[in-house]
């Protein structure tokens, strides 16, 4: 917003007459953004602060937490070390492929959902994706240490039908993990689907059809390309927590399923190393950065060609 | 071609009964557990009341639940007030310092909770006994401050959401009429941000009851919240009475959400705006 002085030559090009105010009224507005920076800025900015500090300093003896005397890169390298590693390595395997089978899930559902289903029903339905999750992220997990114990009931349905000829094995492994990520996050992949595919009315994909493009062609080139911001917001929604998360492993994981979230936790919690504690919790930030950026990059290289030859161009070119 | 299409319809709507029965098979399994009579959860003992009963002998569930209540309820409140006061200010005075704003909005949501909570706990030490602040050696406090965070972010971004997708003439309007700034605020700009407000505020105390992750480092011995005492329930041997506790919460829960939808839509949206705004989309 420029300033107007009041003896300067009225030009009004950026705001219409009606739209002056005195300057005393947009102040206060502004202002009422405050509290809410002041409250972040001392609980969310400092602390995290804080911990950036700590990444850089060591371990006193058994019974200090951390010292700073000394500065240096040494538990960047102590939480990259092969021990260590092998759990990032782990959380980012667990990451990638649970927001990808989250991604094909939600696909053709949130598609039906947005397109297919009746519009008096779409309220009960929408409601329905989001019943679990506004159960409490625990209880579920729980309900799913239930469903997958080698001793119980589906255990033994699967048993008796005859799909399998010992007790299900999957609690405490990687795919208990997986199961549990996809259940937690996948109302969060659903949602922004189903707003952005909301957004690609009717008539756009009639107009592809009357065009003689066939339902599937109608879908690769209209429907997703225009879905492709709610895609984007999907795929962080999941991503992003699913990489921090420690609950899920710690319930369904076990020792072969562990997460860097519970590595972070157990260095603050048990060890009582917060230095490298620290020094974890940055590389676990930069490891979500780097690979959110990697794959948002390889996307953009692949779609080149799609884009290059496929482009609709409005108008006459330049 | 006609019988190519239906089967595709078909299968799609096949696919939807399959999601929602994942979606839902977890939930389901609690609500029958909790009527187990067994000594633990996971190992069927027969039907009955038994653990809804030990709820009312048990202090410590009790206790917990009401300690997270009172988290729930008192974060909410400082998430909905300092997230609305953002969202309109984002929306309605937009100028140099917003980029760097959201930028911090921005950093709130992505950081995962897990470093919140390692950053807190230290944070808190802090300004408890090394600042000499006693106010942050309290359970309660601790947990409203660290839940409300994640909160105020949503909050923001839901009523910034709103307010963009409405025109600025009422309030301008307002002025011109020689309203008063904040009698502009409170009689035209708070009552078109009603719903946003609203669906922010349930969902920041949803957020506060469902916190495990921050929760589980920054609370004091004495103030555990439910969440944690069912964490370490996980550790040393899970009860029914912990199924039987989530099915009431749930209920309470379903109720509170279909109190919203109704206030949503009377305020005139459809279901899909409905979705977009609690999505916070």
């Amino acid at each position: 917003m420029t300033t107007h002085s009041t003896n300067a030559p009225v030009t009004m090009l950026d705001t219409p007459p009606a739209r002056r105010r005195p300057d005393w009224l947009k102040g206060p507005r502004a202002a009422l953004a405050l509290p809410a920076w002041a409250w972040l800025t001392a609980f969310f900015v400092a602390p995290v602060g804080m911990v950036l500090w700590f990444s850089f300093g060591y371990k006193p003896g058994i019974f200090g937490t951390h010292a700073n005397d000394r500065l240096s890169f040494d538990r960047y390298a102590e939480a990259l070390s092969p021990t260590f590693f092998q759990t990032f390595q782990n959380t980012l395997w667990v990451g990638v492929t649970g927001t990808l089978i989250c991604l094909a899930i939600s696909i053709p559902f949130a598609y039906w959902l947005a397109v297919k289903a009746a519009n008096r029903h779409r309220g009960i339905l929408l409601a329905m994706v989001m019943i679990p999750f506004w159960t409490n992220f625990l209880i579920r997990t729980i309900g799913w240490q239930i469903i997958l114990a080698p001793e119980g009931w589906f255990s033994g349905l699967l048993q008796a039908t005859g799909a399998l000829d010992e007790p299900l094995d999957v609690m405490f492994t990687r795919t208990a993990v997986l199961i549990g990520v996809v259940y937690n996050y996948l109302p969060l992949m659903v949602l922004p689907l189903f707003v952005a595919f909301d957004r690609v009315i009717l008539p756009l994909r009639e107009a592809s059809k009357d065009l003689g493009a066939g339902r599937w062609s109608t879908f690769i080139n209209i429907t997703l390309p225009l879905a492709k911001p709610g895609i984007i917001v999907g795929i962080l929604l999941v991503y992003i927590p699913l990489m921090g998360d420690y609950i899920t492993a710690t319930v369904l994981g076990g020792a072969k399923g562990n997460m860097a979230g519970q590595m972070v936790a157990n260095q603050f919690q048990t060890a009582q190393n917060w230095a490298l504690g620290s020094a974890m919790a940055v590389v676990l930030i930069l490891t979500i950065l780097i690979s959110a950026a990697i794959a948002f990059l390889v996307a953009w290289l692949a779609s080149w060609p799609l884009r290059a030859r496929g482009r609709l161009v409005l108008g006459s070119p330049k | 071609m006609k019988q190519r299409t239906s089967l595709i319809d078909l299968s799609m709507r096949a696919w939807a009964v399959i999601v929602f029965a994942f979606l839902f098979a977890p939930i389901i399994i609690i609500l029958i557990y909790s009527f187990n009579n067994g000594r633990l959860l996971v190992a069927w003992g027969g039907f009955g009341f038994d653990s809804f009963a030990s709820i009312v002998t048990k202090p410590a569930i009790r206790d917990a639940v009401w300690v997270s209540l009172q988290a729930g309820v008192i974060s909410a409140l400082i998430a909905t007030v300092l997230g609305t006061l953002a969202g309109v200010a984002l929306a309605r005075r937009a100028g140099k310092w917003v980029p760097w704003f959201l930028v911090l909005l921005v950093l709130v949501t992505v950081t995962p909770e897990i470093v919140d909570a390692v950053a807190l706990l230290p944070w808190m030490v802090f300004l408890g006994q090394d600042v000499g602040l006693g106010l942050f050696d309290n359970g309660i406090v601790r947990l409203v401050v660290g839940h409300s965070l994640f909160s105020t972010a949503v909050v923001a971004y839901i009523v910034r959401s709103r307010l963009i997708g409405l025109d600025e003439s009422l309030e301008e309007a307002a002025s011109d009429l020689y309203a008063p700034p904040l009698r502009r605020f409170t009689q035209i700009t708070l009552p078109l941000v009603t719903p946003a407000v609203l669906a922010g505020a349930l969902l920041s105390f949803t957020l506060s009851l469902d916190n495990t992750i921050v929760a589980a480092f920054v609370q004091v011995s004495g103030s555990t919240p439910w969440p944690v005492y069912v964490l370490s329930a996980v550790r040393t041997g899970l009860r029914p009475e912990i199924a039987a506790v989530s099915t009431i919460m749930l209920l309470l829960t379903l109720g509170a959400l279909a109190l919203v939808a109704v206030v949503l839509r009377r305020a005139g949206d459809s279901a899909t705006d409905i979705a977009k705004t609690v999505g916070g989309g």
